[in-house]
């Protein structure tokens, strides 16, 4: 983007991405380590990174105890259906946020700010009363419409960001040529929301595939339960935790969102805008 | 298709869209209907509820009456040393949280935007602690600051600076900064991908154009990226201040707000108050006061910002 | 053209969503049970060890084997999150039948009138096996909240090897130490790069209102119906004894303050640390993480005037709004006759309330591995004033314990913390 970079310039570049992923990323090194080791080797005074006698057991701890191949499944159905209902409801609404100034979005926008602020532990009781008389308590599909609920004002927010950004002329100049409004969504404006459309399919899966506490109060039956809650029975009385297990159980619960996102990241480039005008 | 810059016929079709305007209004109500109708149901009402619950007395409790105090619950905040104390505690750390996210995840999505090598993996690894399940990222970074055996001290201790050991989370100095850099980790993965997504729609011919022009990569950075890309800052700034000042449950796992009330966020003092207390009405009415107090905030910011972009 | 295409789009839309709602409308959504088959009970479990999370399962397992009319399904809830989960299935009119929590808690939720009186319920027999200060401990308003069947008594885990070094030998289980001994053998212990103690504080309040039953010190004193925050002599010895042996005598930790009782283990483990006082559930750890060729002690709890502490027992109760708490009752007895009780304690590493039951455990075991000091300890534990206070948790979470971390940091002096301590009490006690 900055043109020619100098090798002093090059080197720097990397050097600063080098901390950056020291600083994100250490923690897989670490649920990679602790996954594999045993009790005895989990309170050392100087802990090692690679265990002295590396071992399995927590992972069979793990699935045998707590069916988490069952609640990844679950959490999977239902954190893929957010990601998608979230981003086709968000679009055209967001893309009329954008476009047409009107009382009712900026009502939209802001009510959908003041619903983050509001303290959420006041709003869970209300909710969940709703979702009983609506027969929706102890269903997956209670729980994907509060994470598409939930999920909507970040991706509103930042999807009418995005269109924002497309420079109008750009539609207009493609209706001029004969398109017609629903060729022109298709043709100019979704190509070039692309980059917003995976954020906000990421964010929409990520949030779902993590969320724990309605989860936990919505969903009765074991045998729907999420991957988070099933993740959260390794934990005991006053911080302490089985941590084995739980470190082999959240190492696979961490990469199916690192393999989604890394499917995806590759259309965070593909919208340039240059790109897409030329066709 | 051409490029934008061959076409100079805008106002033909401002002209052309005119007698559409009534259509237009119906298609705004069909698009926002979708996401409208959960919205109302599921957050509208809830909302309300709660809102109203900050003029009454509402307790926990089966078949428990509930009457309204008007603003009784206010005229009690008011005296409430420890919720403005917390209340201060609380700003310090969206603040802090928001502005240093922002910052950092600017120059990572500025970096992950170049053609540099292992981008793909590179970009993966960035978003780690927003993939991480939330249970075991508080026990991890207990386990960094943890004083005896934690991977900070450890790596002072290593490089042989043990001056520089410290019980991080237990200090009274140390506790609001440590807890502040684990709410920066937590939540820089998600600004990135949004800011990097922005920087997407920067048009490169602009920055083309103001190559050849000769002008600097900061003043193309200044000139070209940035304007380009404040509505998308706008909204993911201001959305993470609001998440921030709003998220509690790492802050509670790491510290319970502790030592002596150093992290004592505000949101963890509403939630015990509703939930641990079992006092509805006065953690509602906390919550009001606080949506108020950061409305008013916000609305600063964005009407600055929004100035400034247009 | 232009418009209906764009309400086409629209309006799938606006079906994708309410067709989902509709779809699981036509889905399981109901949670009303059959008129006839079998009694469905929900027990939420808060098991988390391996041990006793399968003695748990196998326990359900039984009972539902030989029970075909009242089948319990078993559901595992998690420390962290069950205050949170009770008050929101309780305010949703959504209990469990039968829920596992501990009785500092269910105070409340009994005051609020979403927990079943039991007192009519339980037989005389699971009556007579607990001591009748355990069950004041579950006892508000003279209704029984739950039955309590886990006790965590506070002792002292040493490293042997250590204790041995600095010539210091093993009390017998029913002679313990008193403080001024114990005090004087953490001086001994102490050298550089060593500390006697690591007295591990993060939740201080319960701690030392705990131990403080030693001297007698109740903090809560209701007289004529108000109850109000005192500190006395009897109040302040536990607080000052811990804040000398880490600031005068240094033969405690300062680092470990902010530490819960597994996150000493490292520097225990590491010989860092000789003694900790603690649950008599860390022993579990010692099976499980101590290094090779470690060896442990469990010593007995630390006497003052007594060796009273603060019952906060483990509980069942059953949810007010069930539809069938006869029969969880039942199945209550059966969870908890001796035998099973037993099992359930040495899952957990804990000292079981029936007295009966300890008498099992400790044949069952041979008093091995801290047994022997576990079930003496049972004597001591009893009800402690403050356990009885209404607005404990309030006064806890804002006052006590930022005071207390204030003074065992060295912030503030014995005499400020009483102050704070007795303000915080006549602000929440109202």
């Amino acid at each position: 983007m900055f043109g020619k970079t100098s090798r002093v310039g090059r080197t720097l570049q990397y050097l600063a991405l080098a901390g950056y992923l020291i600083f994100l990323g250490f923690p897989l090194v670490w649920l990679l380590s602790t996954a594999f080791k045993p009790p005895r080797e989990l309170v050392q005074l100087h802990p090692s990174l690679i265990p002295t006698n590396p071992t399995t057991q927590n992972f069979v701890q793990a699935f045998t105890e707590q069916e988490l191949g069952r609640a990844a499944l679950n959490s999977l159905q239902v954190s893929l259906a957010s990601a998608v209902l979230t981003v086709l409801v968000a679009m055209p609404a967001s893309y009329a946020l954008a476009r047409f100034r009107s009382k009712l979005g900026t009502a939209a926008l802001g009510w959908v700010l003041l619903s983050q602020l509001f303290p959420f532990v006041l709003l869970i009781i209300p909710i969940f009363l709703i979702l009983r008389q609506v027969g929706l308590a102890n269903t997956h599909a209670g729980l994907v419409l509060i994470y598409v609920v939930w999920a909507l004002p970040f991706a509103l927010w930042m999807l009418q960001g995005f269109v924002r950004n497309i420079p109008r002329e750009l539609e207009e100049a493609a209706s001029v040529d004969g398109a017609t409004r629903l060729q022109v969504l298709r043709r100019v404006v979704f190509p070039l929301l692309a980059p917003g459309i995976v954020a906000t399919a990421l964010f929409s899966f990520i949030s779902a595939w993590n969320e724990f506490f309605f989860a936990l109060v919505l969903v009765k039956t074991p045998e729907l339960a999420t991957l988070p809650v099933a993740l959260a029975r390794f934990v005991g009385i006053e911080g302490t935790a089985r941590l084995g297990p739980l470190a082999a159980g959240s190492l696979l619960a961490t990469l199916p969102s690192l393999i989604f996102f890394a499917f995806m990241q590759r259309r965070l480039s593909s919208g340039s805008l240059a790109g897409a005008v030329k066709g | 298709m051409t490029t934008l810059a061959e076409r100079p016929d805008v106002t033909r079709a401002g002209r052309s869209r005119r007698p559409n305007r009534r259509s237009d209004r119906t298609a705004i109500y069909l698009l926002l209907l979708p996401s409208l109708l959960p919205i109302l149901v599921l957050s509208v009402f809830p909302l309300l509820r709660g809102i109203y619950l900050g003029f009454t007395d509402a307790r926990a409790g089966r078949n428990v009456d509930v009457s309204f105090t008007g603003l009784e619950n206010y005229r009690e905040l008011l005296g409430d040393g420890l919720f403005w104390n917390s209340f201060k505690i609380g700003l310090l750390w969206a603040l802090g949280v928001t502005v240093l996210q922002f910052l950092l995840a600017l120059g990572l999505a500025l970096l992950l935007n170049q053609q540099l090598r292992f981008r793909g993996v590179a970009r993966v690894l960035a978003v780690v602690p927003w993939a991480m399940p939330p249970v075991v990222v508080g026990i991890l970074w207990k386990l960094v600051y943890h004083p005896d055996a934690g991977l900070l001290n450890e790596f002072f201790h290593r490089i042989g600076a043990d001056g520089l050991r410290t019980n991080w989370l237990g200090d009274f100095s140390t506790a609001l900064p440590a807890v502040i850099i684990v709410g920066v980790w937590a939540g820089m993965p998600q600004t990135t991908v949004v800011l990097l997504a922005g920087l997407q729609g920067v048009a490169r011919e602009l920055h083309e154009a103001a190559a050849v022009d000769g002008a600097s990569a900061w003043h193309r950075f200044r000139h070209v990226t940035l304007p380009a890309l404040t509505p998308v800052i706008v909204a993911i700034t201001s959305l993470d201040f609001i998440w921030n000042f709003n998220s509690f449950g790492l802050v509670y796992v790491l510290t319970a707000g502790g030592p002596g009330g150093k992290t004592m966020l505000p949101m963890l003092f509403a939630y015990e108050e509703a939930f641990r207390y079992g006092n509805y009405g006065y953690a509602a009415a906390l919550g009001n006061v606080m949506v108020v107090i950061i409305v008013a905030l916000l609305a600063v910011y964005l009407r600055r910002r929004m100035r400034e972009a247009n | 053209m232009l418009r209906t295409r764009f309400r086409r789009l629209a309006a799938a839309t606006a079906v994708a969503v309410v067709g989902l709602g509709a779809l699981a409308a036509c889905g399981d959504g109901g949670d009303d049970e059959a008129t006839s088959g079998p009694v469905k009970l929900r027990f939420l479990s808060l098991a988390w060890q391996k041990e006793s999370l399968q003695a748990n399962k196998d326990l359900v397992a039984k009972w539902n084997a030989e029970h075909p009319d009242i089948q319990v399904e078993y559901v595992q809830g998690d420390w962290n999150s069950i205050h949170d989960q009770l008050v929101t299935s309780f305010e949703g009119g959504d209990a469990p039948d039968i829920v596992h929590y501990e009785a500092s808690a269910i105070g409340e939720f009994s005051k609020q009138g979403y927990l079943a009186d039991l007192s009519d319920l339980i037989s005389d027999d699971l009556k007579g096996q607990i001591d009748q200060g355990v069950w004041d401990t579950v006892t508000f308003d003279d209704k029984v909240a739950g039955v309590p069947f886990l006790l965590e008594s506070q002792v002292v885990i040493a490293n042997k090897k250590l204790l041995d070094a600095a010539g210091i030998a093993v009390p017998p289980a029913d002679g313990g130490w008193t403080w001024d001994e114990f005090q004087a053998n953490a001086q001994k212990l102490t050298k550089p790069g060593q500390y006697g103690v690591a007295w591990a504080l993060k939740s201080p309040t319960n701690r030392v209102l705990n131990l403080a039953l030693n001297f007698d010190g109740k903090f809560f004193y209701t007289d004529g119906g108000r109850t109000e925050v005192r500190i006395g002599d009897a109040e302040k010895e536990v607080p000052k004894r811990i804040h000398d042996m880490i600031y005068t005598t240094k033969s405690a930790s300062p680092e470990a303050l902010g530490m819960s009782g597994a996150d000493t283990l490292p520097g225990f483990f590491g010989g860092k640390y000789a003694m900790l006082p603690g649950s008599v559930s860390l022993r579990q750890q010692m099976v499980e993480q101590a290094p090779e060729g470690f060896e442990w002690v469990t010593l007995p709890p630390v006497k003052g005037l007594s060796t009273k502490q603060a019952a906060n027992p483990q509980t069942l109760s059953i949810a007010e709004d069930s539809k069938h708490k006869k029969q969880a009752a039942e199945f209550l007895e059966y969870f908890l006759n001796p035998t099973n009780m037993a099992a359930l304690a040495k899952g957990d590493w804990l000292v079981p309330t029936g007295k009966q039951a300890n008498e099992e455990l400790v044949k069952l075991t041979g008093g091995k591995q801290g047994w022997d000091v576990a079930a003496d300890s049972a004597a001591d534990l009893t009800v402690a004033p403050f356990q009885m206070a209404d607005g404990y948790p309030e006064w806890k979470t804002k006052y006590a314990t930022p005071a207390l971390q204030q003074y065992f940091a060295n912030k503030i002096t014995l005499d400020q913390l009483a102050t704070q301590l007795v303000d915080g009490g006549k602000q929440v006690l109202r």
